[in-house]
Formats: C-alpha cells, sequence, structure tokens
C-alpha cells in the first residue's frame, strides 16, 4: 500500500515536471517567434538585388585574394539564430555604412551610383533597425556580437582597399541573408 | 658570314615559336565565365588565338570561402570550351558560392589563370520550367506548369523548397497561325486562360522569374491546344437540370396540394358530435340551419298545462329563444301559473303587440309556432328582451312572426334589467323578474338582476327588436304579481359583446320548487310542480349546490304558501342572482 502510494506520487511529479516542460517549450517557442517577427524591415529586395548586379563583375573582378571571404568564414551568417538576426542585420549595416563604404574609393562614376543607392537603402534600414532598438525589440546576444567581431576581424586581415573591395563583392552573400529572414518572418 | 648569323636566328626562332615554354608565355583564355539552369551548371571560356592540336584547358573550382581549388579533369579533356561542373556545384543553391579558374596547357607550358569574371552564385542561375500541360473546360483554358525535376539535385533541393517564395510566371498565348502578342503574370502553377466563344488552336508558353530576385528566365515550350464548340457541358447540362425542377416543382406542388386539398379532412375525435340519444328530454328542434343541437324538452312534460297559463310562457321562458316561437310543438311547452290579474295587467300593458302576439299565439294556439318552426330553434321559451320593458316583462310568449324570419336561436336569452343595462333598480321590486345579462354584464353591478354569462347571441329582425325593446319599457312590480316573471328583453342596441351561443339549455331538476305565482289554486301549483320540473330551477342565478338543495328542500305545497312567505323565504338576491351559470353545469 505504501508503495503503492510512492509510485503514485512519482507518476505525479513525472506528470508534473513533463508539463512543465511542455509549457516551457511552448513559451520559448512562441518568444521565439515573436522575437523573429518583432522588428520587420520594409525593402525593396529586388532594387538591392538589381543594384548590385550592375556593380558585382566590376567589384568582384578587382577582388583577389580568392581565397578570404569576410561574411562567410565557416558559414557564418547561416548559423545565426532567428532570435538575433535583428541584432546581426543592424550591426552589419553599420559595419557597411560605417567602413566599407567609407573605404572603398570607386572612380567610375556608374558603379558610384549604384553604390550610393545601397547605400541609402541601407541607412533606411538601419533607422529602422535602431527604433526597434530604443524599443527593446532588438536584443543581443552573445553568439551574435561573436558573429560581429568575426566579420570585423576578417575585414582587419586585409588591407583596406582590398577589403572593401572584398566586402562590396560579398553583398550579394548579405541581400540573400536578409531576403531569407525577411521570408521566413512573412511565413511566420 | 651567315654561319656565324644562323646560330643566333634559330635561337630568336625558337623563342617566338615556342611561348608557354615557361609557363608565362602561353597566353591564357581571354574570358571565362559561368551559366547554368537549374542544376544544370556549365563553365565556359574563350579559346585561345593560336592553339595546337595539343593544347587543352585546366579548369580549377573552389568553394568561395574554403580552400583549397579542386582541379577538374573530365573538363580538361573536353574538346568543347564548356565544362559541365553541376557535380561539383550541387551546394550552389545553399552555399555563397563558386569560383572557378581556367588556363592553357599546352605540352609542357602553362599559361596564366584566368578567373571567372564573377564568383558563380544563385543569382547567375536561369529559371525554366520543364513544360506546361493544357485542358479545356467549358471554354477555359487549364495550365499546370510542370517544374523542373532534375535526378542529380540533393535530396529536398526542389524548385519549390529553394524558391520558396515569390514565384511567378509570365504566361504567354496565341492562337495559331498568329503570333504571341500579349502574356499575363501568375503567381501560382495552376492558371486559367478564359477564351470565351472562340474555337481553334491555342498555344502557350511560360517563362518564370522570381520576384526578390534578378534571375533571368527563359521561355518553354509552346504547349497547343484545340479549341472547340462543347454543347454538353457542366454548365449547359446544369442549367438544363434547374430549369426542369424550376417547371416540374411548381407542378409537383400543384398537384400535391391538390390532393391534399381534396382529401377530406377528418374531425378530431374530441370535435366529433354524437348524436343525441332519445333519452335526453330536450327533443332537438328540427331545425335544419341551428348547428347547435337543441335538445327539446319532451311534449308530454307539457301537455298538461292549462291554456290559462300560456301568457306566462314567455314570462318563463328558462332559457330558451326569446322572441321566438318557444316549441314547435302544437301544445305550450311549459308555462309558469296565471300571474297577479295586476301584475299581468301590468305586463301587459305597452307590450310590444309583435311580442305579445307572438308570445300570445304561441300560448293561445299551443301549435301555432310549429308552422314556423322550421326555421326557427326556439324550442318554447319566449323570453323579453330588456330593452324592450325594462321594468316589466311582458308574458313569456311565442314569437311566430319572429321565427318566420328564420332567426337561429339555438340557445338561451334572457331578460335584460333595464335598457340592456346591469344595475337597474327597476326590477328590484320585481321578484318575477330575472333579468339576465349578457356575459359582459357585471353582475355583481346589479344585484336585483338576473345575470346570464353564458348569452347567446340573438340574430332578430329590427321588428322583433322593436319590440323587445318595448318590452323593456314595462315594470311590473315584482310583489304585486306573485309570480315569477322571467323576462329577458334583449337590447340589441346595447354594447355588449356579441355573446356567445349557447350550447343548450338550463338543467331542469325534476324536483325543483315551483313558484306558484299568487292566485294560483294548489292543484295547479302541484301540478305545476309535478309538469314543470324544469320550471323552478330556472329561476336562480347563483345558486350553487346548497342553495340547489334549498330550493329542492321547497316543498310543492310550499308555493301554497302565502306568497310573501314563499317568495320572502328566497333571498331577493338569489331571485336576482344570474342564474344561468347552472345551465351548464349538468351539461
Amino acid at each position: 500500500m505504501i508503495n503503492l502510494r510512492a509510485n503514485s506520487a512519482q507518476d505525479m511529479k513525472a506528470q508534473c515536471v513533463s508539463l512543465w516542460l511542455l509549457g516551457t517549450t511552448l513559451v520559448l517557442c512562441s518568444v521565439h517567434t515573436t522575437a523573429f517577427r518583432r522588428c520587420p524591415v520594409p525593402v525593396d529586395m529586388h532594387l538591392l538585388e538589381e543594384s548590385f548586379q550592375e556593380i558585382k563583375r566590376t567589384v568582384q573582378t578587382k577582388d583577389t585574394f580568392q581565397n578570404i571571404t569576410i561574411l562567410s568564414p565557416v558559414e557564418t551568417l547561416r548559423s545565426i539564430k532567428p532570435v538575433d538576426v535583428c541584432c546581426v542585420t543592424k550591426n552589419l549595416l553599420e559595419f557597411y555604412m560605417d567602413r566599407v563604404f567609407k573605404d572603398h574609393q570607386e572612380l567610375k562614376p556608374q558603379i558610384l551610383r549604384k553604390i550610393s543607392g545601397i547605400a541609402n537603402t541601407f541607412l533606411y534600414m538601419q533607422k529602422t533597425l535602431q527604433q526597434c532598438q530604443v524599443q527593446r525589440r532588438c536584443h543581443c546576444s552573445e553568439e551574435a556580437t561573436n558573429a560581429t567581431r568575426t566579420v570585423h576581424d576578417n575585414y582587419e586581415q586585409l588591407e583596406i582597399p582590398s577589403a572593401a573591395i572584398k566586402s562590396l563583392g560579398e553583398l550579394d552573400v548579405f541581400l540573400a541573408w536578409i531576403d531569407r529572414n525577411r521570408q521566413e518572418t512573412s511565413a511566420a | 658570314m651567315l654561319r656565324r648569323l644562323l646560330v643566333p636566328l634559330v635561337a630568336l626562332l625558337s623563342l617566338r615559336l615556342c611561348p608557354g615554354t615557361h609557363g608565362s608565355e602561353l597566353p591564357k583564355p581571354p574570358e571565362v565565365w559561368f551559366k547554368a539552369e537549374f542544376f544544370q551548371h556549365f563553365l565556359c571560356w574563350l579559346p585561345i588565338s593560336n592553339q595546337s592540336e595539343s593544347t587543352y584547358y585546366e579548369v580549377q573550382l573552389d568553394w568561395y570561402g574554403r580552400s583549397p581549388w579542386e582541379s577538374l579533369p573530365h573538363c580538361s579533356q573536353a574538346p568543347e570550351l564548356c565544362c559541365d561542373v553541376t557535380m561539383y556545384t550541387l551546394h550552389l543553391y545553399r552555399s555563397n558560392g563558386y569560383r572557378a579558374k581556367v588556363r592553357t596547357v599546352d605540352g609542357s607550358r602553362f599559361s596564366n589563370w584566368t578567373l571567372a569574371n564573377t564568383r558563380f552564385s544563385v543569382d547567375d542561375v536561369t529559371l525554366k520550367v520543364d513544360s506546361v500541360k493544357l485542358e479545356m473546360h467549358e471554354g477555359f483554358i487549364f495550365g499546370m506548369i510542370q517544374l523542373p525535376r532534375p535526378q542529380v539535385a540533393p535530396p529536398g533541393d526542389t524548385y519549390e523548397s529553394i524558391f520558396t517564395h515569390f514565384r511567378q510566371y509570365e504566361i504567354a498565348i496565341r492562337r495559331v497561325p498568329e503570333s504571341f502578342k500579349s502574356s499575363q503574370m501568375v503567381d501560382h502553377e495552376n492558371f486559367t486562360l478564359p477564351i470565351p466563344g472562340e474555337v481553334g488552336k491555342f498555344c502557350v508558353k511560360v517563362k518564370p522569374s522570381i520576384g526578390s530576385r534578378t534571375n533571368k528566365g527563359i521561355w518553354s515550350e509552346e504547349q497547343c491546344i484545340a479549341l472547340t464548340k462543347q454543347y454538353f457541358t457542366m454548365t449547359n447540362l446544369s442549367i438544363f437540370f434547374a430549369l426542369i425542377l424550376l417547371l416540374c416543382g411548381p407542378l409537383a406542388y400543384c398537384l400535391v396540394l391538390h390532393l391534399y386539398v381534396r382529401r377530406r379532412g377528418t374531425l378530431p375525435t374530441a370535435l366529433v358530435f354524437k348524436k343525441p340519444s332519445p333519452s335526453i328530454l330536450i327533443s332537438k328542434p328540427p331545425y335544419p340551419e341551428m348547428q347547435d343541437i337543441i335538445h327539446p324538452l319532451h311534449v308530454q312534460t307539457f301537455l298538461k298545462v292549462s291554456p290559462e297559463h300560456l301568457n306566462l310562457h314567455g314570462s318563463m321562458n328558462s332559457g330558451f329563444g326569446s322572441a321566438k316561437p318557444s316549441l314547435q310543438m302544437e301544445e305550450p311547452h311549459f308555462f309558469l301559473p296565471t300571474p297577479h290579474p295586476q301584475a299581468c295587467s301590468a305586463l301587459g300593458k305597452g307590450k310590444p303587440p309583435d311580442l305579445q302576439g307572438s308570445c300570445s299565439d304561441g300560448g293561445s294556439s299551443g301549435g301555432s309556432s310549429s308552422s314556423s318552426s322550421s326555421s326557427s330553434t326556439d324550442s318554447g321559451i319566449c323570453l323579453q328582451e330588456p330593452s324592450l320593458n325594462p321594468g316589466s316583462g311582458p308574458p313569456w310568449k311565442q314569437k311566430a312572426g319572429s321565427t318566420s324570419q328564420g332567426q337561429d336561436d339555438s340557445g338561451i336569452s334572457f331578460v335584460r334589467n333595464s335598457e340592456g343595462q346591469p344595475g337597474s333598480t327597476q326590477d328590484s321590486s320585481l321578484l318575477g323578474h330575472i333579468n339576465l345579462l349578457g356575459p359582459e354584464a357585471p353582475a355583481e353591478e346589479d344585484p336585483d338582476t338576473v345575470t346570464f354569462q353564458g348569452y347567446l347571441k340573438q340574430t332578430r329582425c329590427t321588428e322583433e327588436k322593436t319590440a323587445i325593446a318595448a318590452c323593456l319599457e314595462e315594470d311590473t312590480p315584482l310583489t304585486d304579481g306573485l309570480c315569477p316573471q322571467f323576462r329577458t328583453c334583449l337590447d340589441p342596441e346595447a354594447g355588449w359583446p356579441p355573446p356567445a351561443l349557447a350550447k343548450g339549455y338550463l338543467k331542469q331538476d325534476p324536483s325543483g320548487i315551483t313558484l306558484a305565482p299568487a292566485g294560483v289554486p294548489p292543484e295547479q301549483c302541484n301540478q305545476l310542480n309535478e309538469e314543470w320540473p324544469l320550471l323552478g330551477l330556472t329561476i336562480f342565478g347563483n345558486l350553487g349546490p346548497s342553495d340547489w338543495n334549498f330550493a329542492h328542500d321547497l316543498d310543492p305545497q310550499d308555493c301554497m304558501a302565502a306568497p310573501e312567505g314563499l317568495l320572502g323565504s328566497f333571498d331577493s338576491d338569489l331571485v336576482t342572482q344570474p342564474q344561468i351559470s347552472n345551465l351548464y353545469s349538468s351539461e
């Protein structure tokens, strides 16, 4: 009789624990999806893609360091979690606005015009994300911070002109990553 | 001289003929590029200008961001200037792209590497559908786009999974032999092209695209379909059947309704009227137009009535139609004892001629009513309307005239007290006057009047109304008469609501009292009591069972007592109480 009571008590505890875990999982999932859709960034990706395609040949041709990458070392961006998308996007936008576009010296006006268009679009996106950060909807985790630091480290390994041109050449990687996250957000 | 110049010349010529001997002299391919469709990736390059048969090109591929470069030997042995690198770029759609380089090799000489213009990425893939299937339904072209399904694609890498969102397709259609003139964009793999009212051969081609990408697309092969007129389409058939239902539905409904309506319904059991049994005292008067079953009284009961009592016939009507010939029998059915001469004379004054005549005729002849019985349902008691004689009531008389007019009195009518209004005090002194009011008249307002709460609405002619009105005007003192004057004077002008038809007569207690008027011989009184058991009970209004007992306890000989005593034994209120509430109790 005492054993039966003990078994029943254990069963109850196990059920409670399982229910607690289930509830925690559900809460986390909801938080996850909520965070993912916390700061949507409206942007015309097609316009960005077109602008890049027009400068892609020029900037990528000038990239002589084929064995080095700045944005995609060991699939850095692909390993970013959805909850860190907002933070990483904001940091990379700052990276391009504060370092790449300023360090690159373009002589051809057609290329410069396209790069300016891309920069303006990045500026609009940056302001939207800053508002989300003020509203505490764009939290930066340690992983997001580490990924941003890796990008900066890779950029610093090269000379500034080479790094800048390489970073411009890898804009397609950054744009594809933004588009993929935006589609996943809309689907969620 | 020539021998000394020959050696340098030979050396010079050897250098010019063999430029790649040291790797840097062999020209490199001028240009290298990728061209790709969905899982069909090719690396192409331009050849050098002066290549020999031993010249070949070496290709190397690099997964962007990873090392080292990978050589593609099969590309070196290919005579064409393009090499299929699909199997080496399967992760193109899941990675950041590939880099490729090509150099010329001729023997032992190698040229410099020529890198591909751009990094090979998803943006470089040209989109194309596999095919398109067309079907025709009711003048519409239904198209189904077949997306490419390459066998070399890794598991899970399909067109839909790679390009999840913003898939678009440009649809172009032309009518043979015309050319393509217009196109439209669709967002799904299944589309519909309306071509109403046209026949012929139509060809369709499709070009895919991605809304968020700059990928180029190419047209698919034309797929043609022939449109012909179809008469037996689903739309036409559905319209046809709908019309049939619309036409046949009302017909069927009318048919069903007709059959149902023609079928005679049967009355429920509860409403089935049973034929009266012969044992009922009241015989049914032969009035075909009457719907109510009237149980006439037995004739024998009233055969002994002396003609002297005929004058009281009308006033003693306990529940039969007023102003009508009482019974259809030749003999007067029941009569009250002869009232006091003074009272009777007073009653006689001012009597409506019709009423008097009818009632007297009925009383005198006894059978005059029979001639008019066919049109009247009055079984014998002629009541006077109170409107005609509020103060006094003429004796009950048969009203042949009224019956001849075909009035359908199927029940009981009673005299109203005074001009149709209850509460009149004129009859308070008239013990014999029992004024029976309509059903709407509040009995409690006029204790001196007899109120009947189940009165039949009697339709009568104007003459009768006049006669009845005159009846109400008369006033007969009750005490002088010493004979109960039962009269009902109906006031057609009273604002009473139409009372319901009474279904029968008052219950007559055989052992009821007999109110013998003054002057009635005891023998007659006894006879009255015996022969007219119906009379006594009709007098009293709201008498309950105890009252009935009281009435029953009265000895017939009491009628020979002093009228005052007899009358005094009755509560005036009782006399004036509405009496006919017990009419239906025994019924």
